[in-house]
């Protein structure tokens, strides 16, 4: 394994970290966006022999890069533990198997049907419904129409009853005064009459 | 109303016809179950919307499966999801009723219900603390990030992807992605030293 600096690389890196400390340089939010955001995959930038000099030498900076990557990975861990979370309390995010929705298909079919089906009917149903009720009025008018041919015929009898006074030349109370021979028994008949003609209407 | 994933019929024409070549999409049920996860967490760190990052995960699928003809494979599956989410996102976000709703809705997500999920199986109560502190102040920082310096912020950080691969999925230059990246970084660096110095100093303080 070759080692990361020579002889020569570790006295010229003394001296980078010597003038650093005097100056009071630290790594800026390049270097840490560099270290922090830098993939595996990509080429480290050229300042990046420097910088991994100066996090050998600097406790603050490797201690605040150290803390950073930690708490990054913690946001990390945290939020996926509290999307898992969520999911779980979910339960039509998790993915339902074909199977099941093929078995969910028939029902959602079967249930609009039957909503278009009571759609078709209710008309229907209503229509009933308005025939029945028409019937009692049906039989309330037939009954209606026989009591009126009970009028009827009682009205005529009346007339003939009103026809048959008005044409006699003496009228049935006064049937005595007009023929004062006639017996008591013809009268008390003729009045037994009338009252049963009257009874009649 | 949002069409189920798993509705989406099985078949190997397209609608006009013609034969076409299968893809990695064609076995639905396998890519949702695999990249379905990950769409979601993404959407939810980006839109801090449990509702929007449900909807928006089931709409990527579904977009993702009425342009599979689309997919060239010159990039991951991985990745061209994720652009249709972003875009989605993206769309979404730009909404004024995005904004309004996201200022008072129940479903916005607060930093410390994310920090509690913290796997702190070998922490000391101290260390607990200052997790959940260190990931709190990050949630919020994210928060406070440009649209694209949080796109490539998540995409890095979150969805650990490498930066040629955010530069396909947000169709952005490698030098405007790095510059995002950095700025993003730079932020979240001030920030966090800022909150690690008023804790050990609220430390100090209690001791």
């Amino acid at each position: 394994m070759t080692p990361l600096f020579n002889s020569k690389d570790n006295d010229l890196r003394e001296l980078a970290m010597d003038r650093d400390r005097a100056k009071g340089l630290h790594l800026t939010s390049d270097h840490f966006g560099d270290l922090l955001g830098r993939g595996v995959s990509e080429a480290a930038s050229p300042e990046a022999e420097w910088v991994d000099a100066h996090l050998l030498a600097c406790q603050q900076c490797s201690a605040e890069l150290a803390e950073l990557r930690q708490s990054l990975a913690l946001f990390r861990d945290a939020t996926s533990a509290y999307a898992d979370e969520q999911m779980r309390q979910r339960p039509q995010l998790v993915p339902v198997r074909r199977a099941q929705v093929r078995w969910l298909v028939p029902t959602y079919w079967a249930a609009a049907a039957a909503a278009m089906l009571l759609t078709a009917l209710l008309p229907l149903q209503v229509l009933r419904q308005h025939s029945s009720s028409a019937q009692p009025a049906a039989v309330a008018a037939s009954a209606t129409g026989s009591s009126a041919i009970d009028h009827s015929q009682s009205d005529e009898a009346l007339l003939d009853d009103v026809d048959r006074e008005v044409s006699a030349s003496v009228p049935t109370p006064m049937q005595a005064l007009a023929d004062p021979s006639a017996s008591n028994a013809s009268t008390s008949t003729d009045i037994s009459d009338s009252s049963s003609s009257q009874r009649k209407n | 109303m949002t069409m189920t994933l798993n509705e989406i019929p099985s078949f190997d024409t397209t609608n006009s016809g013609r034969e076409r070549t299968s893809t990695a999409l064609d076995d639905l049920d396998s890519v949702v179950e695999m990249y379905q996860p990950r769409v979601f967490r993404y959407l939810l760190a980006t839109l801090r919307d449990r509702d929007a990052a449900e909807t928006l995960t089931q709409e990527t699928f579904l977009r993702a499966w009425t342009a599979r003809d689309t997919f060239r494979s010159d990039c991951s599956l991985a990745t061209w999801l994720i652009r249709i989410a972003l875009n989605l996102a993206r769309d979404h976000t730009r909404t004024g009723r995005f904004r309004f709703w996201k200022s008072v809705s129940a479903n916005a997500l607060d930093a410390t219900d994310v920090a509690s999920s913290v796997p702190t199986h070998d922490l000391s109560a101290e260390a607990r603390l200052i997790a959940q502190q260190q990931v709190a102040n990050i949630w919020q920082t994210v928060d406070g990030l440009s649209e694209r310096q949080r796109t490539v912020f998540l995409l890095r950080f979150l969805e650990e992807m490498e930066i040629p691969e955010i530069a396909q999925a947000t169709g952005m230059p490698l030098s405007t992605v790095k510059s995002h990246l950095y700025r993003a970084l730079a932020i979240v660096r001030t920030e966090h030293g800022r909150a690690s110095q008023t804790f050990n100093q609220a430390a100090k303080e209690t001791a």
